[in-house]
This record gives C-alpha cells, structure tokens and sequence, in this order.
C-alpha cells in the first residue's frame, strides 16, 4: 500500500489540557470540554471553525453522571461541525477518519477528544458484568476485568521470550523518572525504585498494580488540519509523517503472540514504509502504555528489538531520561495521566513543539532535540491499533 | 502451597449463538460448532463460519484434551461476590481438534502451572448450567 501521497500534508496544531489527577464534583462531559476550548485556543482558531468534532469512545456514566455522547458535547460547546461522532468500544478509526476529512475538503479542522471522572467515580472497568449478572460468557469462569486478558499474552511472552516483572519494573521506573520532570503528572515528586514496584499487590498474576495504568479525571483534545492551513498559525506545525492503522477484531483468548497479523506489527509497517523511516531514525516513542506489557510488546511489534533480546532491550537507562531511546517522556498513562491515545499523542505534539519544560527533549542532559517521534494508540486488547510518525520538518 | 479449587462463578448470559454450548455443558459434553464446509471449528459461536462464511454449522463432541496456551491469576476480586474465590485461574486452552477455548483450571497448586501443559475438561454444575473447567493431565 503506497500512502506517501499523504506524507506531511497533514498536521496537529493544537493540544487542550485540563486539570488533571484527582478533580471531584465533575462530569465526564466538563473535562471534553474544557480540553476542546483549551485546544483550539492553543491552535488560535474559534469553535465554530471545527468542522468535524470526533470523540473517543465512553465507558457507562459513573457516579450520578449522565451520559457522556459526542451530542452532549457538540452541545455544551455549542458547535454544529459537519461531522460529529464517537468511537465505539475501544476502535481506533480517528486518525485516518481525520485525514480522509480534510483531504476530501469537507471540513478545514478535526479536533479529537476524551474526558472522564473515572478517578474520583471510582470506575471499575468491569464489563463482564452489570448490576451482579453477566454481560455474556465470561463471567461464568469469573474473568472480570480487561487486565487478566493481557496478563495471558503477557504471561505467554514470559514463557516464550524470557520476559517478566524483571524487564516490566524498568518500564515502571522509566516512566516515573520521567514524571518526575513533569509537574503535571500524577506521579511527580513520588519517585519509585524497583524495591517499591515489586513491593506492588499482585493484582492479576503475572501483573502487579504497578504494571497497570491509574485511572485520572481530566480530558485531552488536539486540533488537526491540513499542512497549508497550519503553516498559517500561531503553534509550529507537527506533521503526520506517517500513519498506519490495523485491525485484528478475535477474542483476546484467541490472539497469538507470534502472529504477523497482529494489529501493532501490521500498522508499524506501514506508518514506517509511508514515512520512509528506519527505527534508528526514531527519536522517541511515546506508546499507549495500558500496562507495562503493552509498551514491551509495542517496542517488539513494531520491531525495535528482537524477541530474544528483551532484557538487554528494555532498561530504565535506555528508556528513561537521558536514555537512548526516551518513552513515554510525560511519565505515561502509567505515571501522567490516563486520556486513551491521546496521553501518547499529546506529549509527541508537545515535544515537537519544544514546549515541554524540564522534560524537554534536547533539554534533558543526554538527549537531543527530537524531530520524529513515534505514537501509538492501542484499542481493546491489542486489537485495534493506530500508529503516527510525527514529525517537526514538512 | 496454594491450592486452586473448583468454585461457581456467575450464571452466564446465554445468547442465541451460545445456546448449544451451554446445552452441551448441561450433559457434560464439550460441544463446540464446526464448519461443514470448510471443517473448521469455531469458538466463540457465531451464525457463519468466519473463514469461509458458510451458515453450514454442526456440532461436534469434543475429547476435552488440550494444552494450556495461557493462564492469569486472580488475586484482586474485581466483584465483592468472588472476594472469598481469590486465588482463581483463568485459562485459554489450546484444544486437541483445533479450537481454543477461555476456561478455568482446578485442583491444582498455583506453582504447578506452566504454558503448554495438558490439561483435560471436568464439569461444574451450578444453578440452572454447567461449566467446563480444565484439570491438570496427571
Ligand atoms: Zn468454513
């Protein structure tokens, strides 16, 4: 598949925060918001410039909360884009949705959101049940939760490749060296060594708490356009360099570890093959980072390191700060602040624009000044992944 | 030591793609839908194949052997209700004809478990279906 018609011509131009961490008395729906206003004012464009207005998808309302629908949104921000919709279930479709958009020319700007009070609703991401009665088969064998199903893969990787909690603390302590440069962080000024992460409860063998993402209130929206158009604006354009998209729609029981129609090796290819870049060329990476595992697995998929060779990979030094390979510079969803995809997203943006403070790549003892960066956003249980080569030069 | 034994869950949803596992369960026989085109087994159910779309479905009796692709632990209980089944394994099984199926292993030692052991099925019987469950292959 030759996309390299659509190499650079698109770009992100705007990123909305929102506090972040632990905010009570609030809707899902306010932190959409807030991050959407946030964001197109970043990108020095007004509401009713958004053309197409794309949410990600929504767990069930928590805590007295009502639904949280693309239609509330487009509401409460008093929009009427030409395209309005919402990811179902945990797809990944946004990011060719947005570059179909704007090249047909039906709309001039895509912004993306998310939002959620999960922290302080205290969501439990069950879905195999509702109300103490089963949603389908699963709970018949008491599997109630998203983590167990990555746990197998993971415990799998252990038995086929060697890996395990040795190689997933370096990951965890990566990341939260990493928070620490950042003020915004959930886990800034509470450094973890690897003593504390094995000191973590087990939660579904082999992961422990630590090697699974807190839950956040807050939002996160980026503003995408098309590369003319953000030549003309106030932020430094970050262009799509290259995109990939795969599916992989089986159970989670049924994905195999060694399969090269998994969704993350599939859509690695191709974002690499349409940037025209090699691994070496890669500045950073910043991963959909659920848990520790889905990082080592996305660095594998997308062929960073050879299977075999994981523990010589994956090491605090390497992808911590000052490291060879910086990861998920924000601290992560693990460390930062869990908003989907664009936790990941985001921060690529943010460095692109040198507007990263202490963390700052090229600021950072020992690191150089990034101009491209590797995204991934990761859907279900590895089954719907999107990749973004991200790039500071047109 | 820590013992993993046999225990009830919760009644599952049965749909109406489902319903001829759960009737298999009930007398104790692992019934999975193959193709009767292509001869594939298929797990979860559907209405048509989903390698080559023929609707033409019969059930097979299955031997119950199998390996052990993979297993999590539960330690947290993710529901007040399973609080006192803490520890409790949940397995994919890699099934001797070809289909792989979520179950739990029983009755064995937490330290015992290992990718790509056999295991065989067993049958729980709770209120109203019964489940598969899968022992170690001694
Ligand atoms: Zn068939």
């Amino acid at each position: 598949m030759d996309l390299s018609h659509l190499k650079n011509k698109i770009a992100i131009v705007g990123v909305g925060y929102t506090p972040q961490g632990k905010i009570p008395g609030r809707t899902a729906a306010s932190f959409h918001i807030e991050a959407v206003r946030n964001a197109i004012e970043d990108a020095g464009i007004t509401k009713d410039d958004i053309g197409a207005l794309i949410v990600y998808r929504h767990f069930d309302a928590i805590a007295g909360d009502y639904e949280t629908t693309a239609f509330t949104i487009g509401e409460q921000l008093g929009v009427s884009p030409a395209i309005i919709s919402q990811e179902h279930q945990c797809t990944r479709g946004w990011l060719f949705n947005s570059i179909g958009l704007l090249n047909s020319g039906l709309v001039n700007y895509v912004v993306i959101s998310y939002g959620d009070n999960a922290r302080s609703g205290k969501r439990s991401y069950v879905k195999e049940l509702s109300g103490g009665k089963a949603t389908d088969e699963l709970a018949a064998y008491g599997d109630l939760s998203t983590m167990a199903k990555y746990a197998m893969l993971a415990r799998r990787a252990m038995d086929t490749y060697g890996t395990g909690p040795d190689v997933w603390k370096e990951i965890s302590v990566a990341q939260r060296r990493w928070a620490q440069l950042n003020p915004i962080a959930a886990m800034h000024g509470k450094p973890l060594d690897y003593e504390g992460y094995y000191a973590a409860n087990m939660v579904v063998d082999p992961l422990r708490l630590l090697d699974a993402t807190p839950s956040s209130d807050g939002g996160r929206a980026i503003v995408l356009t098309t590369a003319e158009r953000a030549k003309m604006l106030k932020n430094p354009p970050v262009y799509i360099r290259g995109i990939g998209s795969a599916n992989r729609p089986v159970s989670p029981f049924k994905l195999d570890l060694e399969d090269d129609r998994n969704a993350a090796t599939v859509s690695s290819r191709m974002a690499f093959e349409m940037a025209g870049i090699e691994h070496k060329d890669v500045d950073a990476c910043e991963l959909y980072d659920c848990f520790t595992y889905t990082v080592e697995a996305t660095l594998r998929d997308y062929g960073f390191f050879k299977p075999s060779e994981v523990k010589e990979f994956i090491t605090a030094e390497r992808l911590g700060p000052g490291g060879e390979l910086p990861v998920n510079t924000s601290g992560g969803m693990l460390s930062e602040a869990y908003y989907m995809g664009l936790t990941p997203v985001a921060e690529a943006v943010m460095q692109l624009m040198g507007r990263c403070g202490d963390r700052q790549l090229g600021k950072v003892p020992g690191s150089k000044t990034p101009e491209i960066i590797v995204c991934s956003d990761n859907g279900g249980v590895f089954q719907s992944h999107a990749t973004l080569v991200l790039s500071r030069e047109d | 030591m820590e013992k993993i034994r046999a225990t009830e869950f919760f009644a599952p949803d049965i749909s109406a793609d489902t319903a001829a596992f759960w009737e298999g369960c009930k007398e104790h026989k692992l019934v999975l839908q193959k193709c009767k085109k292509c001869g594939k087994l298929r797990w979860p159910a559907a209405y048509l194949c989903p390698n080559c779309l023929s609707d033409e479905t019969e059930l097979c009796e299955l031997s119950g052997e199998g390996v052990i692709y993979s297993y999590a632990i539960y330690h947290k209980p993710f529901h007040p209700s399973v609080a006192d089944k803490v520890p409790y394994v949940v397995a994919e099984v890699d099934l001797k004809e070809g289909a792989r199926l979520v179950s739990n292993i029983v009755d064995c030692e937490l330290s015992e478990l290992k990718c790509g052991l056999p295991v065989e099925v067993r049958f729980i019987d709770g209120e109203g279906y019964a489940r598969p469950v899968f022992v170690l292959k001694k």
